[in-house]
């Protein structure tokens, strides 16, 4: 049977979390595994008392007794010899665990061994290991376990070596993938580097971590163990001389039970073996949880409704340095994390900003401060568990907030698109980079048709650069830049009014980063978009954006003109922030970093989030939260205490 | 070029694990006790002459492999003997003839015995596994899309409850309802209807498949619903579905076009991997329904002590997988472009 659902990946991070035995607490799947085990292990260990018969002696027995239905004195009927069936049952329960857990003992130590040498030592000897474990793998299990069997004497003992014999492949695979990965940690080079032991090393370095990686597949190994031996008594190759459920159901099956009606000695059996396996798979499964938590949500899960409240702390940009109109109008918008049992993560507070036709706005602020969830809002692109919790978001005075799922499908991508970061996750790896453009213009620009779709793809791809015969490559055929290029023709391919760029030139190197923010200049220019610029680099956005964004986690710290900005910030987060930065027309001037880190958003301060950072804090900052200040009649907006008046 | 090589690589190994099956089964069967060849020929109820006409015609007046008299006890032999007079060298002569001995039971070629059987397995196999890889894997695609809801917690146990089932049992239980209601007691058509119409025929084939089908497919689904719903959870958390959100496709193009065939990928592994595993349930259902396929033929063989027919199935059994392996590994290779250009 399956054997695949067992291999686990390889994870090296949070395996030995105290918090184990909780998590399993709240895991009910794997709760309900663990008390049906308990359960099993309990019936087979107190099988003489429980058993209401001795199923070994026959006396007493008569032929009238062959067959009987379940009645009070046999609770579920007796067999084909007269016996009760329910004290055969409960015998039975011994066999399957003794063969389940001994000979899965014996794969998950032939396993283990395998798995950590091969993994430790590595080189030719990991080679030939590897490829004899490949070997078995493909060999079928049962065809040769039944082979073996057949040929030998079908004892109990001679089941439990060959079936615990055959089944470590998948172990010895999995235990070397893990060994792989603790191998190459910080702690254990460092215990290597310090002279210690390749024996010393596996013991107190490998092992540990391997273990409970090794308990979960054990779990899978005994489910199989079972199945197997049932089945090998069922096919009439199992120990004579003892009682099991597969012999059960092979002696029921071949001896008339069928033809008789007699259905509790064909259900009991069988189901003995659901309940064990069942139990063993639940537990397993409960456990993979536990070890490699897995975050259980998607991008296709819906999203949560934007709800409104009273709108909060008055006021909101309402700048008039632009004379073109405003495409974009974000007011007071605010945005949550739900989870079940932590109170909301408030991620991004009160933020409001507008955005004009053709205007370049750089979003700054450190990682973790909200500029992605702001982003992802804008789109109704927030995770299952973001919610807008407030605040407007008015595309040519549509608010995009309070649009359904079909009508927001419309508007992304035709009228705001999204240039993500790190374009190689961003592209579809099985599909071309033409087609996945192509795709875009086909949804939203309905009258094209194939050819003209096929031609505005390769006018895209010339756009940006990138010659036509790339069309039909796929994502991994590109060098990082490329891919970055081929993501911006993407996103100007349905010709949106607005296109968010999220950090969209991290990781690649300096000149490809100066090549594409000329180029979404130059765009900009020739295309008139307004573009929001997402990114770290001051240097960058003083050099083109118009207006600045500065958010510290999750409010608005500042926005002005990118003038008032460099030249006359007011929040003391600003001034810190350029500090930082090196400014080339003031090349004596020392660089200083804002010492501490920003706020964790599920422990955001009372006062000011920047209070326990900031220089110039004083009392009031850590009791009240400031407001946003409006300077210079709506141009310049700041969250101080200290701009107030 | 790399393409290439990759297909040779993998052509190679599966001709060494091959290799390794053919050496396997054959040092198997004389290795162990209780090979009734054996037995036969040293039977004092027969004549010398008799002995030795059964060791001639077993092969058995040969010497196992140069050096070697017996492997069971380990008896040392001449070395100086042309290998190709070899008990081991004609097994692997006889192979590539696609002679496999005689049934002891019936005394017919082996190979005539797995060919009529073969196809009645593939029968049995092929609807079976084409039904559990669509249910499994529609219902892995609704519990991995509607995660978190009933449908998913639903469609969770029903796959953990399917997978533990034994195959066996799950067929007698079918079959036990079966009876009661009409359907055929097991085998593969209604005795005495040899002559009758063509239509009939395959209607009545139709007919007996049912619940071995059914059976197959339950135990099966279980697997591929809980392996597709996981995948599909890893797909539908990359970004680039997040990148097909945004350009506005809906759930049912995302699915289609960006999850699917990204998704579907481990699976193609494991319908191969799983052929292995496939056969061990073919055996227990084609025992439960008396289906005459090569698990039956197993069955009938462990019973009768038949073993120049348990080696032949096991021999084909091992080699299709090895060979089914060999062709998923190629089919992911044509599937997931990133391997080719490795």
């Amino acid at each position: 049977m399956a054997v695949q659902t067992v291999e686990l990946k390889p994870s090296t991070g949070s395996l030995s979390r105290p918090s184990s035995w909780t998590t399993l607490g709240k895991n009910r799947i794997g709760l309900v595994g663990l008390i049906m085990l308990v359960a099993a292990v309990v019936v087979a260990v107190f099988a003489s008392v429980l058993a209401p018969y001795d199923p070994k002696t026959s006396e007493g027995i008569t032929s009238s007794d062959i067959y009987q239905r379940p009645s009070s004195a046999h609770l579920l009927g007796t067999d084909d010899a007269g016996k009760d069936v329910l004290s055969s049952f409960i015998y039975g329960s011994r066999v399957s665990l003794i063969v389940g857990f001994f000979a899965a003992f014996i794969s998950i130590v032939i396993g283990g061994i395998i798995g950590i040498v091969a993994g430790f030592y590595g080189g030719r000897l990991e080679n030939i290991l590897m490829r004899f474990t490949d070997t078995m793998l493909v060999i079928p299990d049962l065809p040769l376990i039944i082979v073996i069997v057949a040929l030998t004497k079908p004892s109990l003992l001679n089941i439990i070596f060959v079936i615990g014999l055959l089944g470590w492949t998948t172990t010895a695979r999995l235990v070397r993938s893990q060994t792989l990965a603790v191998k190459s940690r910080k702690f254990v080079l460092r215990a290597r580097a310090i002279g210690a032991g390749n024996w010393h090393i596996i013991q107190h370095h490998i092992l540990p971590l391997v273990l409970p990686l090794l308990v979960v597949n054990a779990i899978l190994v005994i489910s199989l163990a079972i199945l197997e031996e049932s089945t090998l008594s069922f096919l009439g190759l199992g120990d004579p001389t003892v009682i099991s459920w597969g012999q059960m159901l092979n002696f029921a099956f071949g001896r008339g039970a069928m033809s008789a009606g007699a259905w509790w000695a064909l259900v009991a059996p069988g189901f003995g073996i659901v309940w064990i396996v069942l139990a063993l798979t639940l537990l397993g499964h409960g456990l993979e949880q536990v070890l490699n938590p897995r975050l259980e949500s998607h991008h296709l899960m819906p999203g949560r409704p934007a709800v409104q409240q009273e709108a909060m702390l008055g006021i909101s940009a309402r700048s008039s340095r632009n004379p073109k109109p405003v495409v974009l109008d974000i007011q007071n918008l605010s945005i949550h994390y739900i989870s079940e049992d932590k109170p909301p993560a408030r991620a991004v507070e009160n933020v409001s900003f507008q955005l004009h036709e053709g205007e370049l706005m750089g979003l700054v602020g450190e990682s973790g401060c909200g500029k992605t969830t702001l982003m992802m809002a804008l789109m109704k692109l927030l995770p299952a568990a973001g919610q807008i919790v407030n605040g407007k978001v008015l595309f040519n005075n549509q608010d995009l907030t309070a649009m359904s799922e079909e009508e927001i499908a419309d508007v992304r991508w035709s009228a705001i698109s999204i240039i993500f970061q790190g374009a190689m996750n961003a592209l579809n790896p099985v599909r071309t980079v033409g087609e996945q453009i192509a795709e875009a213009i086909k949804k939203h620009v309905a009258i094209y048709h194939e050819a003209q779709v096929d031609e505005r793809v390769s006018e895209l791809l010339e756009l940006v650069g990138i010659a036509e015969e790339h069309k039909d490559h796929f994502p991994h055929q590109y060098s990082g830049g490329m891919r970055q290029r081929a993501m911006i023709a993407m996103a100007l391919a349905c010709s949106p009014q607005v296109v968010i760029a999220d950090e969209p030139t991290t990781a690649l190197d300096v000149m490809i980063q100066a090549q594409i923010l000329e180029l979404l200049d130059d765009l900009r220019k020739k295309l008139g978009l307004a573009i929001i610029f997402v990114t770290h680099d001051l240097g960058v956005v003083a050099e083109m954006c118009d207006s600045v964004l500065v958010m510290y986690g999750g409010v608005t710290a500042e926005y002005a003109s990118v003038d008032t900005i460099y030249n006359a910030p007011r929040h003391p987060y600003t001034q810190e922030l350029l500090k930082a930065f090196p400014d080339l027309s003031k090349p004596e001037k020392r660089l200083s970093s804002i010492p501490g880190y920003p706020p964790k958003l599920d422990a955001l301060p009372v006062g000011c989030r920047f209070a326990p950072r900031c220089p110039l804090a004083f009392e009031r900052c850590f009791i009240e939260m400031p407001a946003l200040h409006s300077l210079n009649g709506g141009d310049h907006i700041a969250s101080c205490h200290l701009v107030e008046n | 070029m790399s393409r290439y090589r990759h297909l040779l690589k993998k052509i190679g190994w599966s001709a060494f694990t091959i290799l390794f099956v053919l050496i396997l089964n054959f040092f198997l069967f004389r290795v162990l006790p209780g090979d009734p060849v054996k037995s036969g020929t040293h039977d004092p109820r027969l004549k010398k002459e008799t002995q030795e006409a059964l060791r001639v015609r077993f092969g058995l007046d040969k010497q196992v492999i140069n050096c070697f008299e017996t492997l069971n006890p380990i008896k040392l032999g001449k070395c100086d003997l042309n290998p190709f007079d070899t008990q081991f060298f004609i097994y692997l002569r006889n192979l590539t003839r696609g002679e496999l001995g005689f049934s002891f039971h019936t005394n017919r070629p082996v190979a005539d015995i797995l060919v009529e059987r073969l196809w009645n397995t593939i029968l049995l196999i092929g609807a079976g596994q084409v039904l559990a890889i669509i249910a499994g894997m529609v219902l892995g695609i609704f519990a991995a899309w509607k995660t978190r809801t009933s449908v998913d917690y639903g469609a969770l146990i029903t796959g953990l409850v399917a997978w533990s089932l034994p195959t066996f049992w799950l067929g007698i239980l079918l079959l036990f309802w079966g009876s009661n209601n009409g359907f055929p007691i097991g085998g593969r058509v209604t005795p005495g209807t040899s002559s009758y119409p063509f239509s009939y025929q395959v209607g009545d084939i139709a007919k007996h498949m049912i619940l071995p089908t059914l059976t197959y497919t339950i135990v099966y689904m279980g697997e591929y619903l809980l392996i597709m719903r996981s995948s599909l959870m890893d797909v539908l958390s990359e970004d680039y579905i997040l990148t097909a959100k945004a350009k506005g496709l809906s759930a049912f193009q995302i699915l289609k076009d960006h999850a699917l065939k990204n998704a579907m990928l481990p699976i193609v592994t494991i319908v191969a991997i799983n052929l292995g595993f496939t056969v061990a349930g073919a055996i227990q259902i084609e025992t439960v329904f008396s289906w005459p396929g090569l698990g039956g033929a197993v069955f009938e063989a462990i019973n009768r002590r038949d073993y120049p027919v348990l080696q032949g199935v096991f021999l084909l059994i091992a080699v299709s997988v090895v060979i089914a392996n060999l062709i998923a590994d190629l089919t992911y290779a044509y599937l997931d472009p990133r391997v080719q250009t490795e």
